[in-house]
């Protein structure tokens, strides 16, 4: 099994865990005793790691000062894995993988076809929840690096997951004994591998030179489903042409937008603390030319300075934090106890605001069924009711009488 | 469900199932299909189960009625017709169009003279029970300026046409989504409460549901979500030898898994892999010994002894005890992950379920506004069990896709809800020190309690970062 999918408790050597640093920063690690995981924040041993649970925060202390540095170990998922990624390519997000995998029912029975894999952050989502699933790069290195991967997170030795490199536009979806593929063939007798394919994803420049391609590989035993991915408008056209041409149907494009928000908190601050900081300033400019008129009164007169000296004092008492809490200048931290807080949500400061277009469509090669083997089949209902119940007949009554009132 | 003579339920129509049914106004209906049985579909027409069977899902049907008897769905005018497979929904009852205006020019708006066909005649012309087809290429013949509409005008007028008189329909397998958009179009929003299929299909993936997790869920949506993660795990597969299981927590004494009834899972799969659970039961289970001492499983013999009416009594207490006992299992485990649709309060009844799940496994709750998941986050901020908690939203808008023509649609329903994504973490309880620091603290004298207060100042400075994530680990 693979330690993408198989729950695991306590980490071991060997394992890949995914370190998290901070929200958008996950590093994936090989645990090895007497490995050190270098951080900005601190170095950690890898043996610390060794036998405690994933999930687990690791604490170190820092040279040089008395703090903390920490870390998170958890156990890599697709989500978590398309987070911290190596990109090679562009890569497909959660928010249009996950609505990609429920509009075409991915689940294990699915047979997908995923082209080209690219950084390879869809393939493992994919290779999660499908029965199988073929992957194609045309890019070399890429197919190297990505075989190479799949192979240590054992995509590969769990047997769901075959990666073939390929052009899919020039030379189509056809594994057959010799070609470049991660696929094991049983000796000479098995010549290709039947794809049976049900759900196909094209991640390409251009979709439409593979649609043609697709014929002989998708599934003639049940609805397949197809979504291409073009971040331009005239590639969906394109593709769209493509689609009729090869008779696919229920054709649609959409766009999904996917948002993040930070939990944060504004500072309460009210009208009458407002009303009060300027009571306070109209009362001390007030202070202000009284005192300035004692000094011209008590210079004229030759009076005794002490009096001033104390009025001056009083002044230096006026508690400012009391009523003026708006943290101007004073640097307030977000939450600091001594203020009043309301929840707010603040959208990321940088947000996709394009990913790519998606157009699904579907396709029912076989539109017939075997009249024979439907008799026999049915032979065995021979005794089940062959009229409605009298609750649907009472129901169609009443929405035949609706219908004609509405007419 | 097992396979009969080479019909898969699962890609082929076949009776005793729940599907979906696709008119041609686009909406939806779910008919369990009946072997030997009728459907009808009102003003669309009528047709017999056996004529559909074996079909792949899909597939769509046009109702004709060339060369039948007159046969109606009893106490209706809906006259039972034939089948026969389309090729296309979109090319369905779509006369060729031809002779059509660059502009709209010349079109004025009389109302309805322009239609010399009366109402009457299109009523007669359904009770002859013409094709839909027939009557469409009929409308357009004696409509006298059709010919004055743009190719893009005449496209609307049909397919406005088609609504109406069109008598074709698709059949398609009940898989999640479709039971969502079936509720969503039934006018049941506030019961899926809210959600869309692109939050559904997030939450799935974020709560990293496969087919052998263990999962705890609370469901207030009568059972969609449940429905949603068993076709992921299990593809509506009965014989699925996948071993996942969902515990399913509800709030009353029994539980709302209502949309259950129209999946194609047996009894007895369903029984063993959804475990159902009241929050009592789960929170505050019965000790075992208190089981045990009010029940004792007989032998076989024993029971065998029993006399007819008191075997009854003595299994319905079995599986009574049966079910108390695997009450105290389940509460006593941990899992894979947490999914929960549900609108009790959020910061006291997450960090509660959350006790209960597997360190580095996703957290994903679901809910209509974000403000209950606003609260939810900054009170998990404070709670080292919980890292990172995240507010997503995710929308889709979807294009008409028509060539020459592409632009997003004007309107669509607004809502679809939040996710709030984390994942359950395991506090350092003592943070261990290096070697180089031991060295150094043994030469400043090491105390014990200062080191202590050092952790104790350490976890609060981490509170603070946590309440500000962008700002995480930044200062160390």
């Amino acid at each position: 099994m693979s330690q993408f999918f198989e729950y695991k408790d306590t980490i071991k050597e060997g394992d890949l865990v995914l370190a998290w640093l901070s929200r958008d920063n996950l590093k994936p690690i090989t645990v090895k005793a007497g490995e050190v995981f270098n951080t900005r924040y601190g170095a950690f041993s890898h043996s610390d790691m060794i036998g405690k649970p994933f999930g687990s925060q690791i604490a170190i202390r820092t040279k040089g000062s008395n703090r903390f540095g920490f870390i998170h170990v958890l156990q890599p998922t697709p989500e978590l894995w398309s987070i911290s990624l190596p990109h090679r390519t562009q890569i497909v997000y959660t928010p249009d993988s996950s609505y990609i995998m429920q509009r075409m029912e991915c689940n294990p029975r699915s047979r997908v076809i995923e082209a080209g894999t690219g950084s390879g952050s869809f393939s493992h989502a994919f290779a999660r929840s499908a029965g199988h699933l073929f992957s194609y790069e045309f890019h070399e290195v890429r197919y190297e690096q990505a075989k190479q991967e799949f192979k240590e997170h054992g995509l590969l030795e769990a047997g769901n997951t075959t990666i073939t490199h390929r052009d899919v536009c020039k030379d189509g979806f056809e594994i057959k004994n010799g070609d470049t593929t991660s696929h094991e063939f049983r000796g000479p007798e098995e010549t290709k591998v039947e794809l049976n394919a049900d759900c196909i994803f094209l991640d390409l420049p251009a979709p439409w030179d593979a649609i043609p391609n697709l014929t002989s590989v998708i599934s003639k035993e049940k609805k397949v489903n197809l979504c291409c991915f073009s971040p331009c408008i005239e590639q969906v056209d394109k593709t769209l042409e493509a689609l009729e041409e090869e008779g696919w149907q229920d054709v649609q494009t959409v766009e999904i937008q996917g948002r993040q928000y930070e939990a944060r908190r504004q500072m309460v601050r009210r009208l009458d603390d407002a009303i009060e900081r300027l009571r306070d300033v109209k009362r001390r400019k007030h202070e202000g030319v009284e005192k300035r008129q004692k000094n011209v009164e008590q210079t004229s007169n030759n009076g005794s300075s002490v009096e001033a000296t104390e009025s001056d004092k009083d002044l230096k008492h006026t508690e400012k934090t009391h009523f003026n809490p708006f943290g101007k200048g004073s640097r307030v931290k977000e939450g600091d106890s001594n203020f009043e807080w309301t929840q707010v949500s603040k959208v990321e400061l940088e947000i996709k605001s394009h990913t790519s277009f998606l157009t699904f469509a579907s396709k029912i090669i076989d539109r017939t069924r075997d009249e024979e083997q439907t008799k026999a089949y049915l032979a065995t209902f021979k005794d089940e009711g062959s009229k409605l119940s009298k609750r649907e007949q009472r129901r169609l009554k009443a929405q035949a009488n609706k219908d004609i009132q509405k007419e | 469900m097992t396979k009969h003579s080479g019909i898969d339920p699962l890609t082929q129509i076949s009776p005793n199932q729940h599907v979906l049914i696709r008119l041609p106004s686009d909406n939806l209906k779910i008919v369990e299909l009946k072997a030997n049985a009728i459907v009808s579909l009102g003003k669309f027409g009528a047709f017999r189960v056996n004529d559909i069977i074996g079909y792949r899902f899909g597939t769509t049907f046009d109702i004709v009625y060339d060369g039948v008897e007159e046969e109606f769905v009893k106490g209706t005018q809906t006259m039972i017709g034939k089948i026969s497979v389309l090729e296309n929904r979109l090319k369905a009852s779509s006369p060729a169009l031809e002779n059509s205006s660059e502009n709209n020019r010349g079109l004025i708006n009389l109302g309805s003279v322009v239609q010399e066909m009366s109402m009457a005649e299109i009523e007669a012309m359904k009770r002859e029970a013409a094709s839909g087809d027939a009557i469409i290429s009929k409308m357009i013949e004696s409509h006298k300026s059709f010919h004055q509409k743009t190719v893009h005008s005449q496209e609307k007028y049909l397919k406005r046409k088609k609504q109406k008189f069109a008598k074709f329909f698709t059949v398609e397998y009940l898989d999640s989504s479709g039971l969502l958009h079936y509720l969503i179009e039934k006018g049941d929003v506030l019961r899926v409460m809210d959600i869309s299929q692109e939050s559904l299909g997030m939450a799935l993936n974020l709560a990293n549901i496969n087919s052998n997790g263990q999962y705890l869920c609370i469901d207030e949506t009568g059972g969609l979500i449940v429905y949603a993660m068993l076709e992921r795990m299990f593809a509506g597969d009965s014989n699925s030898k996948a071993k996942g299981k969902i515990v399913v927590v509800h709030e009353n004494e029994h539980p709302n898994l209502d949309l259950l009834k129209f999946s194609s899972y047996s009894d007895n799969f369903i029984q063993r892999h959804v475990k159902t659970i009241s929050v009592l039961d789960f929170f505050e289970p019965a000790k075992e010994a208190d089981i045990k001492s009010l029940f004792k499983p007989l032998s076989a013999e024993e029971i065998n002894d029993l006399k007819s009416n008191k075997k009854s009594a003595y299994f319905r207490r079995l599986k009574w005890y049966q079910n108390q006992l695997s009450n105290i299992e389940v509460a006593a485990s941990s899992f894979d992950g947490l999914l929960v649709a549900s609108t009790l309060y959020l910061p006291t009844l997450i960090p509660r379920l959350g006790e209960k799940i597997h360190g580095s496994r996703p957290i994903v709750c679901y809910s209509q506004y974000k403000e209950p998941l606003l609260e939810l986050s900054h009170s998990l901020y404070e709670n080292l069990n919980y890292l990172a908690p995240s507010l997503l939203e995710t929308r889709c808008r979807p294009y008409q896709t028509v060539r020459g023509k592409l632009h997003p649609l004007m309107t669509m329903k607004g809502g679809g809800g939040y996710l709030m994504w984390c994942h359950r973490v395991l506090p350092a309880a003592e943070p261990k020190l290096n070697e180089e620091t031991l060295e150094r603290s043994d030469v400043k004298n090491s105390d014990v309690e200062g080191d202590e207060d050092a952790h104790n100042l350490d976890q609060e400075e981490q509170v603070i970062k946590r309440r500000k994530p962008n700002e995480e680990n930044e200062k160390l």
